[in-house]
């Protein structure tokens, strides 16, 4: 099988079944990961900050703007809107003991997702979010599973 | 200046970096009760973005101590050892069996506890030298994937930090090496005040 595409910090991708995408090491970030089960069309943000700036430098950083684009990316590349399923990943809080501003960064990237996804409105089917954890986070188009790593602990397909 | 002149803020850096990890070094060997050399392999000055890569990839285990600095200079401060230097470094300390999916209370502590004293006597030297206090807020450590690491100076920083000082440096004792990195994430005003002081001292 074809190695999985990766999805940078800020980036965006949609890929058709059966290829593959994955976030690496998501610690605060956020991956929003969208599929159409009925095309098979998959798509993959890997969010860093909650709310986007007046002036936006790239919309995949941010977790309206760029659960909004992915949104948008995917009803191009053939999905329609009221099939879109999505999945979360991410959000954790790496340095618990830390008493600096942001330093819950993912929780609040997490809330921003949910809430730009409820405009649509997009249901959201599964999760693994939050905690203290970093994760890694695969989608496989072909079926529209996440699987999601963890260091330490077991593999979770959802 | 970085932009201007990248080869001589290079120059300066290295300096910077060698005697903040000689520094650093000086007192985890104090800690260990060993004497300890180091080299600095390597030094550079990078884009966040290139640092996973520079580091062996986001999926790398890592110990990671992160804290930030109060204060009028801006800048966060990270210092990374892989896996397998925290395992010797933590076992010497414990004198126990170290298995970093499974830490006890005291071997985290000690793990932070390295963490703190590189960075502080990192800073301490550094400060010492551009003639500016620079006094970092508590530190905190975990054990986890790098690009997760990564994530926390990211996002607090993200949008006003894009230059890393990064130093590579080897400790030598206990008839074996271990590495540690460190990661000095300034904002672009920081920087320049830093690179400034250092250009006039000399």
């Amino acid at each position: 099988m074809k190695e999985p595409r990766i999805v940078g910090i800020g980036q965006l991708a949609v890929c058709h079944s059966p290829e593959q995408l994955s976030c690496l090491g998501l610690g605060s970030c956020v991956a929003v990961i969208l599929y159409d089960p009925q095309t098979r069309v998959g798509g993959m943000v890997h969010v860093l900050l909650p709310k986007a700036p007046q002036k936006v430098d790239m919309e995949g950083k941010y977790a309206d703007t760029g659960t909004r684009k992915l949104v948008k990316e995917m009803t191009l590349n053939g999905a329609a809107k009221d099939r879109i399923i999505a999945k979360l990943v991410g959000g954790a809080q790496m340095f618990k003991n830390l008493n600096v501003q942001f330093a819950n960064i993912g929780r609040f990237n997490v809330l921003e997702v949910r809430k730009a996804l409820r405009e649509f409105p997009i249901r959201i089917v599964a999760e693994d979010v939050e905690g203290d954890r970093g994760r890694s986070a695969f989608l496989d188009s072909s079926t529209g599973h996440v699987t999601v790593k963890k260091v330490f602990s077991p593999t979770r397909v959802m | 200046m970085a932009e201007e002149n990248p080869g001589r803020a290079l120059e300066i850096i290295k300096e910077f970096a060698n005697i903040g990890a000689g520094s650093a070094a000086t007192a985890l060997g104090t800690m260990l009760d060993v004497d300890l050399m180091n080299d600095v392999t390597s030094c550079n000055i990078m884009p966040l973005s290139q640092v996973p890569e520079w580091l062996g990839g986001a999926e790398k285990i890592v110990a990671g101590t992160y804290t930030q600095l109060c204060g009028s200079l801006k800048s966060g401060i990270l210092v990374i050892l892989p896996s397998e230097s925290a395992i010797l470094l933590l076992k010497h300390l414990t004198k126990e069996q170290v298995d970093l999916s499974n830490l006890n209370e005291l071997q985290r502590s000690c793990l932070k506890e390295v963490g703190n004293i590189c960075l502080c006597w990192y800073l301490i030297a550094v400060s010492k030298m551009v003639d500016i206090d620079m006094i970092p807020a508590p530190p905190d450590a975990t054990v986890d994937l790098l690009g997760a690491v990564l994530d926390m100076p990211l996002a607090a920083l993200g949008a006003k930090v894009d230059t890393v000082l990064a130093v590579h440096t080897c400790f030598k004792a206990l008839d074996k090496e271990f590495e540690g990195y460190f990661l000095m994430l300034p904002e672009d005003q920081t920087l320049k005040i830093i690179l400034d002081r250092m250009e006039s001292k000399r």
